[in-house]
Parts: structure tokens; C-alpha cells; sequence
């Protein structure tokens, strides 16, 4: 479990890519604030980016009805950042490990991506109960 | 995000700026399939002004790979910045797309390309070009 921290910031967006930009704008502040380099801030818009596209393409059906939620953690030298939603939930232990996605248009290829380019993600989901993806990225000089 | 298309002889480039996310794909779907339907079979995409590519950007490069290739053609993508390079590398995409540093190369891609083929329709300089915002 995330640790309490005073500096948490709590966004809801609606269920819709245009406000994907909006996500990510606020890596850019609290990353910096944090004191992840250029290059770290720059992985994490990438994840969280994916993260909340992640829900959007699954959460809800595809549709643009729900709302995602996204708290940002940043501490001396760390930003978390948790994705959360209401939506369908599934199995985590049936996501891909091992190497990239046989590359496609079709897909799969954004939960590797926050994986690769963060420290740490933590995916907690059961069918029905909405899908939680914790992701953090430290300062690495 | 920005695109701008031009057709160059045999030659299309799609021309891209901005933020490449599952918002804006949709734009960059509409420009390529464009240049498609306007019989260009050889197809510059310069990322060059890009600030973010996610990994709906990216399938949208690969479909239009894959289509290029079904009918005889080939794709080269412009990219320096290392933050979007990186994303290319990590997806384990950047030979399938052929990222090339500069325009220059990625032009010589495609004419060696076309050369290898010989099958290059030959088109009126500045044809076609428009813009998208």
C-alpha cells in the first residue's frame, strides 16, 4: 500500500483519449518537483499515459462513460502515480510477461511499456471489481 | 498535434508535430490513408517536430507498414528525439519502421527501395499537398 503523503493529488477525467494530455501534463510539474531527471519524467508520461489509455480501451466497455481516476504521489526523489477505475476488472495473472508484444496494430503493447519504463507497476483487478495499476518511477541522475 | 502531407514525385511524406496519443491517432490514420488512396506506395512519415508517441501512435505506424507492404510498398519514419526513439526501441519496432536521424536518409531508404521493386509510379512535383490541424 501507497505510503500517506500530504503532497498526494488526486485528478478525475472523463472516459475519453482527449484527456490524455491532461494526465500527463501533471507528470511533467511533479516529476520535476520529485527530482526525476528530464529522461525519467519523460518514461513516466509515457506509462501513465498508457496506464490511463489502458482503461479507457477496457474499462468501461470502450465506451466514454466513465470517469478515471489518477492520484499522483511525489516524494523526495520518487514519483508514484495510481490508476484507478470501477470498470469490468479482469484477471491479472492472465497478463503477458516475458519480452515485447509481437508488434500490431492491434494492440498490447501498453502495459509492456509501463513496465519498461518504470521502477515498478502493480496491477490489482478481479473480474467485476474495477482494475487498479500503481506505477513508480525514481530518480535515476 | 499537427500533420501536413505532401506528394514529392513518387515520393508522399506525412509530416507530424505535437503529441501522438489515442487522441490524436485518428488524425494521423486519416492523413496516411490519404496518401494511400492517392495511389502513393512509398511513404515518408517524419516525426521530427514530435514531443510524445504512445503505443496507439505506434500501431497506427505498423497498420500502415503492413498495408504498404500487401501492395508493394515501403514506410520510413524520421525520428531524433531520444524520448520518442526510445518508445520505438523499447516497443521492439524500430527496424520493422525503419527510423531513420534525418529526412536525407530515410529518402534513400525509399529510393533504393523503389529501385529494388521497380515498380515506382511517377507523379507531378507538389501534388496533393495539404494540411491538417
Amino acid at each position: 500500500m501507497a505510503k500517506p503523503s500530504e503532497d498526494m493529488i488526486e485528478l478525475t477525467i472523463p472516459c475519453h483519449p482527449r484527456y490524455l494530455g491532461v494526465a500527463r501534463l501533471l507528470v511533467g510539474g511533479l516529476g520535476a518537483q520529485a527530482g526525476l531527471s528530464v529522461d525519467d519524467v519523460d518514461d513516466m508520461k509515457v506509462a501513465v499515459s498508457e496506464a490511463v489509455t489502458n482503461v479507457m480501451d477496457h474499462a468501461y466497455g470502450g465506451g466514454t462513460q466513465g470517469r478515471v481516476l489518477v492520484r499522483y504521489r511525489p516524494s523526495a526523489g520518487e514519483l508514484a502515480v495510481e490508476v484507478e477505475d470501477t470498470g469490468a476488472g479482469f484477471d491479472p495473472s492472465r497478463l503477458p510477461a516475458g519480452g515485447p508484444p509481437k508488434p500490431g496494430p492491434e494492440g498490447g503493447l501498453g502495459l509492456y511499456l509501463v513496465r519498461e519504463l518504470t521502477d515498478s507497476m502493480k496491477v490489482e483487478s478481479a473480474p467485476g471489481s474495477g482494475t487498479k495499476i500503481t506505477i513508480t518511477k525514481r530518480h535515476h541522475g | 498535434m499537427r500533420i501536413s502531407t505532401a506528394t514529392e514525385d513518387w515520393l508522399g511524406a506525412v509530416t507530424v508535430s505535437g503529441e501522438l496519443d489515442a487522441g490524436t491517432a485518428p488524425l494521423l490514420r486519416e492523413a496516411l490513408d490519404e496518401q494511400l488512396a492517392r495511389g502513393i506506395r512509398w511513404l515518408l512519415v517524419d516525426l521530427q517536430g514530435l514531443d510524445f508517441i504512445g503505443s496507439v501512435g505506434i500501431g497506427e505506424l505498423i497498420r500502415i507498414t503492413k498495408r504498404l507492404g500487401e501492395i508493394g510498398g515501403d514506410l520510413a519514419v524520421v525520428c531524433q528525439r531520444p524520448n520518442v526513439r526510445r518508445v520505438f526501441e523499447i516497443s521492439g519496432t524500430s527496424e520493422l519502421l525503419h527510423l531513420h536521424q534525418d529526412r536525407a536518409a530515410a529518402r534513400r531508404f525509399l529510393e533504393a527501395s523503389c529501385r529494388e521493386r521497380q515498380t515506382a509510379t511517377p507523379r507531378e512535383e507538389g501534388e496533393g499537398d495539404g494540411q491538417t490541424e
